[in-house]
């Protein structure tokens, strides 16, 4: 086994991998003018720029400003759920692990709903709930995925889908009783980057920042762990450290994109696989990649919405849902020949 | 142990093989039924008394034949009905797919069977009648979740997160729908969404055991052509009851069921699920009129329930189900993987 990835390693080589993260970067870059440039009042990259350097005119600058905390809110969010489900797919060794799909969401849902209706909680102390409720679906979904020995490859998501099911019904009953929280949840729950305030983003920048450290510093555990627990305890790891570890990052980070915009789907499955098809299976090269590209494709979604539906838009987790789906697809078949 | 049958002869032509257990429970079953529908009937400040209903029933005018003919009765029978068209499409899913968890709920069936109705209800009007765009929607989401796992409907696994994935583009779907539209509106999608019994017309019951009366005597008439199947494709098919014909028509069957169901009541949650697990305990028999009876049985004592807890407003009917289902999908998942079975 150490012997197959070794091999693996050395066939992503690393003048690869470089060219992957500067084409990645380039996308971002692209992205973010994308991003920025496009709407009602369409921005070319020069006016951006002149704009930016304090040279643009007034109403350009008017028109960019109100894009800008868009902007930076998809940056941060889609690095945090990309990484979210690279860790994930790493620690459950589970190619279909993605944040929704564990009921993070709707934990985060759950907590939400809570504390607007029995706590009168704001819209920015909704983060800390949202962590609690991320946190304690993480919990419950990692405990009845592996009741009984191992987590199982989809074990974990049958768990998540059981969370899901039974955290819904409770937020619909909230939200059903409470009609103010109904009319705010259901804006919340399609998932948005429009109309949140750059007030949002800085609120979730510190937790993003934290669980992506947490998560580059324990790249090297992930390694590790793919080698299975005896091999990873031979090495001298502590696997349950790891997972724990893990299992916090994750949290924090989808937690706080949760927070931020709302649930959306199937970022955290998507990128990881892209981004595994240039670094290879080695942690330390796939979740900087995924740093990089997650944001490519919320940014890219969100624009698609605002370009398809015009003069209307799309929400993002409606588009993401969209496109995220079809991922799922394709990598479920790729599970050719495993019953699990 | 092994279930007694007996041969039962009308004349020289008719004669059905029976199992005991199966009529007997059956029996039980028509009681609960009967029994649900007194009590959800003569419950509360506007309740009938059980011994005045036959005179309501008939009755032209009056509070109880008011209460019994238009408030509660046609609630009543869109319970009955919606309860058992949704546990024989789950009986049939779960006969087909050779999957316990194959369920219209778990392989987002209802998922689509919603996105049909909001499509055609709210976005489309009056292109089709909302119960055939809940069919559609919900044929759309079997077509891509068959698709999408790349072996059919055999892996239990692999079908369920197709199913997630198929239900999340629906859901989404809907979620868009509901910021579109004003608060109130918003509101009653909302609770119909989650599936809801309020406020049905007779027009509602009609539909549904209309469809119930028609497809439910189908599922009946293939159960036996089912059954060979169930014993392996080449029996089926050596004693000339194709396998791949029976499962076709079964899943169309079932789908028109659920939908049918989702049209008068919305996605009423995991009743699909649970109804013929309890029935197959019970019973021990796949039998479609067990299933579609406990269907019955579960989604009107849900109802009661919503009706006459005493919380300050009526919840959705859907939530009560979704909340005992999601817990009874759990210990499924758990008594399965400790089979190894998945």
């Amino acid at each position: 086994m150490l012997r197959t990835s070794m091999a693996e390693r050395r066939t992503h080589g690393s003048g690869r991998y470089v060219l992957g993260v500067a084409v990645a970067l380039v996308l971002l870059g692209i992205a973010v003018v994308l991003s920025l440039g496009v709407g009602s009042k369409p921005l070319d990259s020069g006016q951006i720029v002149d704009s930016i350097m304090g040279v643009g005119d007034d109403y350009v600058d008017a028109v960019l400003a109100s894009r800008v905390p868009r902007t930076v809110l998809g940056v941060i969010v889609g690095a945090a759920l990309a990484v979210a489900g690279g860790v994930m797919q790493g620690v459950t060794r589970n190619p279909l692990a993605d944040p929704g799909l564990f009921g993070i969401n709707v934990g985060a849902a759950a907590a939400i709903v809570t504390g607007t209706a029995f706590f009168g909680a704001v819209a920015s102390g909704s983060v800390w709930l949202a962590l609690i409720g991320a946190v304690i679906a993480v919990v419950i979904v990692y405990a009845l995925g592996s009741s009984r020995g191992q987590a199982g490859t989809t074990r974990i998501v049958l768990a998540g889908a059981v969370v899901t099911a039974v955290f819904s019904a409770y937020v619909q009953a909230i939200s059903l009783s409470f009609p103010d929280v109904f009319d705010a949840y259901r804006f919340w729950v399609v998932g948005s980057l429009a109309g949140r305030g750059i007030e949002q983003a800085w609120v979730i920048l510190p937790f993003v920042a934290v669980g992506l450290v947490l998560a580059l510093a324990i790249a090297p555990g992930l390694n590790t762990l793919a080698l299975g627990d005896d091999v990873a305890t031979a090495l001298g790891q502590r696997p349950i450290v790891v997972r724990l570890l893990s299992g916090a990052a994750v949290a924090v980070l989808a937690g706080a994109a949760t927070a931020g915009v709302g649930p959306v789907l199937f970022v955290g499955l998507a990128v990881p696989h892209i981004a595994r098809s240039i670094s290879g299976p080695d942690h330390r090269r796939l979740l900087p990649l995924c740093i990089a590209l997650g944001p490519v494709l919320l940014l890219l979604s969100d624009v698609l919405g605002r370009v398809i539906a015009r003069p209307d838009e799309l929400m993002v987790g409606v588009m993401t849902a969209f496109v995220g789906a079809p991922a799922l697809f394709i990598a479920l078949r790729r599970l050719k020949g495993e019953r699990r | 142990m092994r279930a007694q049958r007996h041969t039962l002869r009308i004349g020289t032509r008719v004669s059905v093989r029976v199992q005991v257990r199966t009529l007997v429970v059956i029996a039980c079953l028509v009681v609960a039924v009967i029994a649900l529908s007194v009590l959800t009937l003569a419950f509360g400040d506007l309740g009938v008394p059980p011994l005045q209903l036959p005179s309501a029933l008939v009755a032209d005018s009056g509070a109880d034949s008011f209460v019994v003919q238009t408030l509660r009765g046609p609630r009543l029978l869109v319970a009955l009905g919606a309860g058992a068209a949704f546990g024989v499409s789950g009986s049939l899913f779960q006969r087909v797919t050779r999957n316990p968890l194959g369920s219209p709920d778990v392989i987002g069936l209802t998922a689509g069977a919603s996105a049909g109705a909001v499509a055609f209800g709210i976005l489309w009007p009056g292109i089709v009648p909302l119960p055939a765009g809940a069919v559609i929607g919900a044929s759309a989401a079997i077509a891509l979740v068959y698709i999408a796992t790349g072996t059919g409907f055999a892996s239990p696994g692999k079908l369920i997160i197709a199913g997630i994935g198929v239900q999340a583009i629906a859901l989404s779907f809907v979620q868009f729908m509901l910021t579109r539209i004003k608060r109130e509106q918003a509101t009653v999608l909302a609770t119909w969404l989650n599936g809801s019994l309020e406020a049905r017309s007779l027009r509602d019951a009609g539909i549904i055991l209309l469809i119930l009366a028609v497809f439910g005597t189908a599922a009946l008439v293939l159960s036996r052509r089912l059954a060979i199947v169930e014993m392996g494709d080449d029996i089926a098919d050596g004693v000339g009851a194709s396998a791949s014909h029976t499962r076709t028509w079964a899943v169309g069957i079932a789908i028109v069921l659920a939908a049918g169901g989702v049209a008068v009541c919305g996605p009423v949650a995991f009743i699909a699920l649970m109804a013929p697990h309890v029935a197959r305990v019970v019973a021990r028999s796949n039998s479609p009129i067990v299933a579609g009876l406990t269907g019955a049985v579960l989604l009107m004592s849900a109802d009661m329930i919503v009706q006459f807890a005493p919380i300050q407003q009526q919840l959705p009917v859907g939530v009560v189900t979704a909340l005992i289902g999601g817990i009874f999908l759990g210990g499924l998942l758990i008594s399965q993987w400790r089979k190894g079975a998945l």
